[in-house]
């Protein structure tokens, strides 16, 4: 195991929040398909998405993708801006910073009138 | 201070699999790592084999995992990591024995990027002038000991052995810039492969890794943009 | 009786046979191949452009509306506009695309072998452009007044 400096967990992250929203996007592209063949199949399936798992899932799938698309404004911040690099620490930070201040307050809003465990 | 050295062996002659073993020695906090590991082979396991020449910090012969992180063994100080000291070889490359690792593939590497002064024209009466402020452009970059310390921590380069890896691109940063040289077409053709600089995921571990200080994820970044601008 | 020296045991190293594509490849001079720099430029401008599709599509759908509202009629009221439709496609195609070269460079990071490698994006593609067109189909002819499949 190599103990690296956070620019390595954030890398991680964006690998696995990537492959995630891209299996939900799979999963998304078919459901849409639904609404081709008329309102009984895809309200049907839609239904589905009413229940308080898949509404916890839906929070998860914000979550990554707010990590994914503000870890690739720091991304390209270190590409394309000379002292992008020099000031890694920083943008560690407010990469953080700003994904969990999108993503709580987020989760508090869609996640407030969900009935638990129904 | 008594220390617990606890080092990943390997013998190819006898194990199959590469395994701990801990060793309790006395040391200095000042003494270095490299100091312990003398002191674990000269009194109590001769069998211990690792690399060392200078022992202060100039040859990058001892470059290894210590506590989960590459440094080099002659200049981390024992007070500085602690009691509980966990030693392994760098990862990315064949062990060869113990802390020993296969270098081949990786001085391959550095070789192809043509590490030598290109130049055509005929070589001028006095010097090829140079100016200071462009031998500042990639000062940072002529610095490298070839430790390997980078490319062992860089996680492409652990996933695909073929990765050129961050010291190459660095060596080749330090011709690319370089006002004299003329062969900067040769490099970054090399360097356009699919196994070249884009395999760089800007990790930045080699920045954290290097022992010579050098801003290695910033030499790559530039190597990116001269690539893109250049298109 | 003269010192002997031990004989060396056979030593259990082995030389790696393959060689290395860059004692290979580096003498003679090649083309430069631009296609890895493209692609990572493709992610960089796909990606900025995602942040303002992806995010607008976000808000839209979880925050400003949410799963309680969405059903056959709501799509069916957002897509009699063709600037929505336009939108959806674009994001369906920039989205599938950006994911997609993530994906490649997955493969090229952990598949090394030649035959391996060409099979997993073989299949990347066809599972790509598959999604690509099943997604653009649904987006592009709906017409809520065409008669659907028979009622359940």
């Amino acid at each position: 195991m190599y103990r690296g400096q956070s620019g390595m967990w954030l890398w991680v992250f964006h690998r696995l929040t990537g492959v995630g929203i891209l299996a939900f996007l799979f999963l998304h592209v078919a459901d849409t398909y639904l609404v081709g063949l008329g309102p009984e199949y895809y309200n049907e399936l839609v239904f589905l998405y009413k229940l308080w798992v898949f509404r916890l899932a839906e929070w998860l799938l914000v979550g990554a993708v707010l990590y994914h698309a503000i870890n690739g404004i720091r991304v390209v911040l270190m590409d394309f801006w000379e002292s992008g690099v020099e000031r890694h620490t920083q943008l560690v930070f407010g990469t953080l910073g700003l994904f969990l201040l999108l993503w709580l307050p987020a989760g508090i809003f869609m996640l407030k009138d969900v009935k638990w465990f129904a | 201070m008594q220390v617990t050295l606890k080092i990943l062996r390997f013998d190819p002659e006898k194990d199959k699999k590469a395994h701990f073993k801990s060793y309790e020695i006395e040391a200095d906090p000042l003494d270095r790592i490299l100091d312990a590991l003398n002191t674990v082979k000269w009194y109590k396991d001769g069998t211990l084999t690792f690399r060392r020449s200078c022992a202060h910090g100039v040859c990058g012969s001892d470059a290894m995992r210590i506590n989960g992180r590459n440094r080099l063994a002659c200049k981390e100080l024992v007070g500085d990591i602690g009691k509980k000291i966990t030693i392994e070889p760098m990862l990315g490359f064949r062990i060869l024995k113990d802390l020993v690792v296969d270098m081949e593939p990786f001085f391959e590497k550095y070789r192809s990027i043509k590490p030598y002064l290109i130049n055509y024209e005929d070589p001028p009466a006095t010097e090829r002038f140079q100016s200071a402020e462009d031998r500042e452009i990639f000062d940072e970059t002529t610095k490298c000991i070839l430790c390997g310390a980078c490319s062992g921590s860089c996680p492409p380069f652990w996933s695909n052995s073929e990765f050129i890896g961050p010291a190459a691109i660095v060596n080749a940063h330090r011709f690319i810039f370089d006002s004299r040289d003329q062969g900067s077409d040769e490099r970054i053709a090399v360097l356009s492969q699919s196994e070249g600089v884009f395999r760089c995921r800007t990790v930045y571990n080699c920045t954290d890794a290097c022992p010579r200080e050098i801003p290695v994820t910033k030499a790559i970044e530039q190597i990116k943009r001269v690539m893109l601008y250049n298109r | 009786m003269a010192i002997q020296t031990p004989e060396r045991p056979k030593t259990a190293l082995k030389e790696p046979t393959k060689r290395s594509r860059w004692t290979r490849t580096g003498a003679r001079p090649r083309p430069t191949n631009a296609f890895e720099l493209y692609s990572w430029y493709f992610f960089r401008v796909s990606g900025i452009l995602l942040l303002v599709f992806a995010l607008t599509h976000l808000v839209v759908m979880h925050l400003i509306n949410n799963v309680e509202v969405i059903n056959y009629d709501f799509v069916r009221q957002r897509w009699a506009s063709p600037l929505w439709r336009t939108f959806d496609l674009l994001l369906l195609f920039l989205a599938l695309t950006h994911g997609m070269n993530g994906v490649r460079t997955l493969i090229y990071d952990y598949v090394q072998s030649k035959g391996w490698r060409v099979f997993n994006i073989s299949v990347l593609y066809i599972v790509g452009i598959f999604f690509l067109l099943i997604g653009a189909q649904v987006i592009i002819t709906f017409n809520p007044n065409l008669p659907s499949l028979p009622a359940k």
